[in-house]
Formats: structure tokens, sequence, C-alpha cells
């Protein structure tokens, strides 16, 4: 059930209409159906898996809050651990790691023979894992208290909105809001729902109207030059529409059912650098690792090249998180390096993002520090990307001219649709980067605002004639 | 609520306003014949009715399928050519397929102008249509005639229609077709109510039509046929666009899962059917597989290699000499550009007697 499926609105408008008639208890119950509904319609079978991960992380959090031994709880915290690292070692890395052996036994003339494992990656489990994982570390470090009501608890792992591809929630944000009764309100309806128009808008029209382009130079044996640097372009913006949109989307359905979810993406292509990108990309995920990693590793603690290690091993990790292969280890490797090198260069420096105000010329030098950076970040988005090592080395080797490709492009045009999309997400993003605001039209005159989102519906019409598909993060 | 409710009747009023200056600028620039691609972008979602009417009303428009391949029209004139032609002027090479073989015949007779072609073309026809006029053009050919029979990969979902009408939304070309369905060894054919022009034009027959697009045809869907009403707005029209290649998408997917059409067992069987006439009556049996661009069509040769093989019917893939995967090899209308063609051509000609 995909949020761009007609299914999905007419599932949400039962569970809408649903959680209107019922009194706070009741609408959490039935908001626990309706998610182990939705989790089930991908494939039933996996609900078994939410099921164990979500009683081991309430039994160990129950523990744990009783617990007063050190080694105990150090004990109990373990248990969580592997058996959610289990759950993601079983089910993500077990066939990756079996045939990265095989592969590696091959080079050296041992062919162990083993039968390749046919393991289904359940939709969202790296998402759902690393939720309930925060709950437990948070009990286990006493920044939260367990909670007592094991269904409240399930409907932190399970609530429908970001299961499948997040934000990954904290549950001392989440939980409060489902236990403590919340607020319908006509404004929430608004807000949320401009945000599913964003979220629609970002995902069918330019995400899907970009894939095709893409895919035709992935898939193809003997790309051009111009093509490889058009498609390296093109699908970072593809995936940060289709993330950020699904984001945008479980948000949006999120807060009209009164549920505060926190913000993944904010504006990471107006980064100058890669400390500032990962402040604004997928940051539910960057401060989760973070907190949870990099701190624990040490962070910054221990001098300039522990520092240094720590950020890679956080980056390496990181890209082994978004999925078993090895192009995803050596994005991680990619991002870690520019974070490192970043440091080593430019140290530490204070936050900068939305509503700062700068000068003409002070602008001018961010916007070609910005071109420039995304021209790395877009390179790392070509590993995340490729196929195959092979594929990485081939379109490395054309992007700098040191194997020779055909000369003219053959990319097939992406419509009309998606350089509108884009032209309105651009001044959409460029004006909350401005201005420092992201509701920035609600200041305007109702006209005014009815004008814009009539906008967005017709454009939302305009591009959804294009094929769709799952959104890439699905599949992590 | 109040503020809620303004706000929506403004968006409301606010997107009746952009609609309106949409229809009118439409209006003007296919008036003034601008902005063609804009102006076809959006008719493209008016409904199948709205499309085949406005062809009537404008016979003479670019782009119109309305008398396009209907199959005795098509069979009557082939029966005069065949009539006309000198039997003693050596084979023919008679193809039943789409604009792909029909391209691949034109690069054929440029590099032999001594061949000699008869072509039986319907626009993206599936193998239902190319089969069906195989069987129904049996009397227009000769003992020594090579007879190609073309199946477009992109086509294949639409051997559950019985029209381009129901599954080509965009392109509705109104024209027939059978479809058939595995009967004992051999096929059933179920033929369409409606097989003319003229009978398309009939109201009278328009029930039975629909009703038989109803029962019979995986792909006729409301979307595509009702509301015509809504062809007035732009704005409806694209919602149209939408959920109509939604739809299609999605029956095409149950089809080529085998969930609503038995593909897999009917293709091979119309290929055997196909070259056992082709050499009960001393010709040439050759099948064109011809795979399209998208990477979710089903891999045509993977499909009739076992057919193929058994039956020794000599067969071009053209996946085998041009890499369907390539977007080099395609032009921007998805056909194949001219010089890959001339390739597939090449390799036509090396497997003629």
């Amino acid at each position: 059930m995909l949020f761009t499926d007609l299914t999905f609105w007419a599932f949400f408008a039962v569970v809408g209409a649903l959680y209107v008639a019922l009194p706070h208890r009741a609408q959490n119950r039935m908001l626990l159906i309706a998610s182990y509904v939705f989790y089930g319609a991908w494939d039933w079978r996996f609900l078994g898996l939410i099921l164990f991960s979500t009683l081991v992380d309430y039994l160990v959090g129950l523990r744990l809050g009783a617990e007063e031994r050190p080694a105990h709880r150090k004990r109990l915290l373990g248990v969580s651990l592997a058996c959610n690292l289990g759950l993601l070692a079983v089910f993500k890395y077990l066939g990756f790691f079996a045939e990265s052996f095989e592969a590696l036994a091959g080079l050296f003339g041992y062919a162990p023979g083993w039968v390749t494992l046919q393991i289904v990656l359940p939709v969202g489990i790296s998402f759902y894992t690393f939720q309930t994982l925060s709950y437990t570390i948070d009990v286990y470090r006493r920044d939260l208290r367990p909670t007592r009501d094991f269904l409240d608890f399930a409907l932190f792992v399970a609530f429908f909105p970001q299961l499948v591809a997040g934000p990954i929630e904290r549950a001392r944000t989440l939980l409060p809001n489902i236990e403590l009764p919340r607020q319908l309100s006509w404004e929430a309806l608004r807000r949320g729902t401009v945000l599913c128009l964003l979220g629609l808008i970002k995902k069918v029209v330019i995400a899907d109207g970009i894939a095709p382009s893409v895919d035709a130079i992935y898939a193809s044996p003997d790309p051009a030059r111009i093509d490889i640097l058009f498609a390296t372009w093109l699908f970072a913006i593809q995936i940060y529409c289709d993330f950020s949109g699904y984001t945008d989307i479980a948000r949006g359905v999120a807060k009209i059912l009164g549920f505060e979810l926190m913000r993944n993406f904010a504006q990471p292509y107006f980064a100058a650098d890669p400390q500032e990108f990962w402040r604004r990309w997928h940051i539910s995920l960057s401060s989760w690792l973070r907190d949870y990693l990099y701190i624990p590793l040490g962070g910054s603690r221990g001098g300039r090249w522990r520092t240094y290690r720590n950020l890679m091993l956080t980056m390496l990790l990181g890209g082994l998180w978004h999925g078993a292969a090895w192009n995803f280890v050596l994005w991680g490797a990619w991002q870690g390096g520019l974070l490192a090198v970043h440091r080593a260069f430019a140290g530490r420096h204070g936050r900068v993002g939305e509503g700062e105000r700068r000068g003409a010329l002070a602008w001018g030098w961010r916007l070609v520090k910005i071109a420039a950076f995304f021209q790395l970040v877009a390179y790392g988005w070509l590993l995340f990307r490729a196929g195959s090592f092979a594929q990485i080395a081939e379109f490395t080797g054309r992007l700098a001219g040191a194997i020779p490709a055909p000369g003219p492009g053959a990319m097939p045009a992406p419509p009309l649709a998606v350089l509108l999309g884009m032209g309105f997400l651009l001044l959409w993003d460029g004006w909350i980067e401005l201005s420092g605001d992201m509701r920035f039209y609600a200041r305007w005159p109702v006209w005014l605002r009815a004008a814009l989102y009539a906008g967005m519906v017709y454009l939302f019409a305009f591009g959804a004639t294009t094929a769709t598909s799952a959104f890439i993060y699905f599949q992590f | 609520m109040r503020q809620t409710l303004r706000t929506f009747l403004l968006t409301l009023a606010a997107l009746a306003l952009i609609d309106l200056a949409a229809a009118g600028a439409l209006g003007w620039a296919a008036g003034a014949g601008r902005l063609g691609g804009l102006v076809a972008y959006f008719d493209y979602g008016r409904s199948v009715p709205g499309k085949l009417a406005a062809w009537d009303e404008a016979p003479d428009a670019p782009g119109n399928l309305a008398d396009i391949a209907w199959r005795p029209a098509q069979l009557a004139a082939s029966a005069e050519g065949f009539a006309a032609e000198d039997p003693g002027a050596g084979p023919v090479l008679r193809a039943y397929g789409m604009s792909f073989t029909s391209n691949i015949l034109a690069e054929a007779e440029a590099l032999d102008p001594a061949l000699s072609v008869d072509r039986h073309d319907g626009p993206s026809a599936p193998p239902n249509f190319t089969f069906a006029q195989f069987l129904d053009d049996r009397p227009n050919r000769r003992a020594g005639d090579v007879v190609v029979l073309g199946i477009l990969s992109s086509s294949l979902p639409a051997m559950a229609a019985l029209s381009n009408q129901t599954w080509a939304f965009e392109q509705p070309a109104p024209f027939t077709y059978p479809v058939f369905l595995p009967e004992g060894d051999g096929l059933a054919r179920i033929e369409p109510v409606i097989e003319t022009a003229d009978e398309a034009r009939d109201p009278a027959l328009a029930g039975a039509w629909r009703a038989q697009l109803r029962e019979v045809d995986a792909f006729h869907a409301p979307v595509t046929f009702g509301a015509t009403w809504a062809d007035a707005s732009p704005f409806l029209r694209l919602v149209r666009r939408s959920l109509a290649k939604r739809h299609i998408a999605r029956v095409e997917r149950r089809i080529e899962a085998g969930e609503l059409y038995p593909v897999a067992e009917v293709l091979p069987r119309m290929i055997a059917a196909f070259a056992a006439m082709a050499r009960e009556d001393g010709q040439v049996p050759v099948v064109l597989l011809i795979q399209g661009r998208d990477g979710s069509d089903l891999d045509l040769l993977a499909l009739t290699a076992p057919v193929l093989e058994r039956e020794g019917i000599p067969y071009l893939a053209t996946a085998e000499i041009a890499s369907p995967s390539d977007p080099a090899n395609f032009a921007a209308d998805s056909h194949y550009r001219p010089e890959v063609d001339r390739r597939f051509a090449e390799a036509l000609l090396r497997l003629l007697p």
C-alpha cells in the first residue's frame, strides 16, 4: 500500500473517520490495528517480526526500569541489541555476507558451493529496528522511563505513517504523543494536507518523472559521458524528492491525526559542506547515528585521528544500514571521508542554516560553495545508485574522461512536468532557506494561499501521469 | 472551521479559475496551431468516446487513427493487391506486424531493391491482431512466399484486449481484433462484435460492443470510457489520464504475471500454428521478436525460445542484435533508430531463402 496509491487514501479515509469518532484510548487501539493492516498489506508474514521486536523491547524496557544492578542492566541491553541486530543480521545481511564470502573464496579457487540464501527483506525493517533500539538504549541510559502500556508501545513501533521509511522517531517524543490525548484541529488538517500535497508533488511529479531517464542510463551498456553526468545530477534530485516526499506525506498524515513527527530534511542541497549536509539530510538517521554510535565511540573527544576514525566508522555503518551491498558501504566511506577531510581542513563550525542573514557577496560565495559541494554529494549518489563495482568504475572513468564514451547523449528527456515541479520545489525550498520559516505561506492573505494550493493541486495533476514506482527507501 | 472552509472553497474557486484559463489558452493554441505538444498532453486525457468523436469531427487532423487498420478493409485491400500481382514475379515477403516491423522492412527494401514486400500493419498491433490477419489473409499468399509474424513486447498484454481503445488510452485506435484463448491443444477465437469503421459509428451496435468489452476485454474500465462530460475540463482530463494510466499499468502487470490472461500459453501456440499453416502452404515462416525499450516488458525471447527451437522456426530477435536497454538505440518516439533498424534488416535478409 503505497502513499501514491488510491487504496492508501481510501484506507486513510476509513482510519480518519473512525479516529474522529473514538475516544483517546480507543483511537490508539484502532491505530495499532490499522498499522498492522497497513504493514500486513505488504506481506503479512513479517508481522511476526514486528511483534517479536516489540515484545522484546517492551519486556527489556520494563526490566531495565526495575533493575538497578549495572551488570544486569548491561545484560538486558545486550538481549535487546542481540535480538534487534540479530533480526537485521538474518533478514538483511546474512545473504549479503554469505555471497561476499563465496565470492572471496572464489578468488582463492575455493568454491564452498553453498546454496544461495533466498531471504526476502522485510519492508522497513531497518527503520523500526532502529526505532525500538533507541527506546531501549534511552531507558538503559535512564533518559526515558519505560512505558507500562504494551499496546501503546506497540503503536510506537508500528505507527503506520512512518513505519516503513521513517522518520526514525525517538520514544521520548512519540510515546508521549501516543500516551496523552491529542488535539484534533482544523489548523492541523490544513497543515497536514499541504504537507501531503507537497510530498505527492515531490514523489509523483518529480521523482517518478525523473526515474525513467536515470534508469535508462544505469541500464545502458554504453552510456555517453554527458548522459552519466546528467543521470548523476538527476538521481540526486530523484532520491531527495523520493525520500523527502515520503517523509512529507508521513508527517502530513500524522499531523492530521494530531501527531508531530520530526522533520527529516532541511533543504539538504543548500548545504555547502558535508557537516552541514548531514544536519540537513535524513536528520532522524544522522541524529540517531550521532547519539547512539558516534558519541559512544568517543565522538570528537579523543583527538584528531580518533575523531576521523569515529566519523569513518559511523558513516560506514550508516552506509551499511541502507542496504546489504558493497556500494552502500562505499557510499558510507565516501561520506565519512568527506566529513573527515572537511573536519581536517575546516575544523568544527557553528550551525549554518535557514533564515541566516548574509550580504550579497557572502551569498554569492555561498552559492559557489553550494554548487561545488553538490557535485561531491551527487558523485556519492552515483556510488549509491550503481548496480555493481564494475559500473562504478566504468561511470567514474567515463566521467573523468579516462574511458572513451560515445559522444552524443541519448538519455530520454524527463517530461515537462518534472521541470515545472523542480522549478516549484526550488522556489519552495529557497523561500524556506531564506526566510527560515517552513510555513512562510501562512502569513499570506487567504486568497493568495488558496491560489498557491490550487496551483499545487494543478501541478500534481499535471505530473501525475507518469508511471509510479515504489519509494526508494522502502528497500532499506 | 470557518477559516478552513473558507480556504477550501477559495482553493476550489482558484482551481476553477486556473482551469478556465487553461481551457481558454489550450483552445486558443489548438485554433492557432501552436504549442502542439502541450495541447496533445492535455488531450491525451479525454475519454475514449471523446477522442473518437473528436477524430470523427476532424478526419484530416494529424494523428487521427479512426479509420486505420480495420481488418476487413485491410484484407480487402490485400486481396486486391494480390489479384494485381504478377504470379511469376517471384516470392513476396508478406509481413503481419506494426510500425516496428514496417520500419525494418523499409530498411530491408532499401538494402535489397528487388525485395517485394506486402505489409499488414496496425498501430502497436498485438499478436492477436497480427496472427488473425495472418490467418484470414491465407487466400492472398502463394507457395514460396516468406511470411513474417511481428511480435512486439510492449503489446503482449493486449492479447487480452479486443481493441487498442481499451489499452492504448492516449492513442485509442478503434480498430478491433479477436482474443484467442487456449482450447484443447489449439486456440479458440472470440470475434469482436464490431469489425469495421462503419460498425464502430453505428449507435445500434454500441451497447453490444460495450457489453462485450466489459465481458471479454481485461482492460475495459469506466475510467477510460465513462464521464465524457469531464472532457470539458483540462484539469479533469489530467486526472483521468493519470487514473487511466495507473489502471492500464495495473492490468498489464497482472497479465504479465499470468493472472488475467495466459500469455505464456497462448503465444507459443500462436507461433506454432503460424509456422504449421505457412509450411502447409509451402511458405517460409519467420518470426520477428521486437523487444521494446521498457525494461518491464516480458522477455520475448525467453517466452518463445522453446517453441521456436522445437518447431525449428527461423526468427529474428532484436534483443540479440541491439540491446533494448541502451537508450542510444531508440529515437524519441520509442521506435528504434533507422541505423538500428538497418542492422535488423540485414539480419532479416540473411534469414531469407
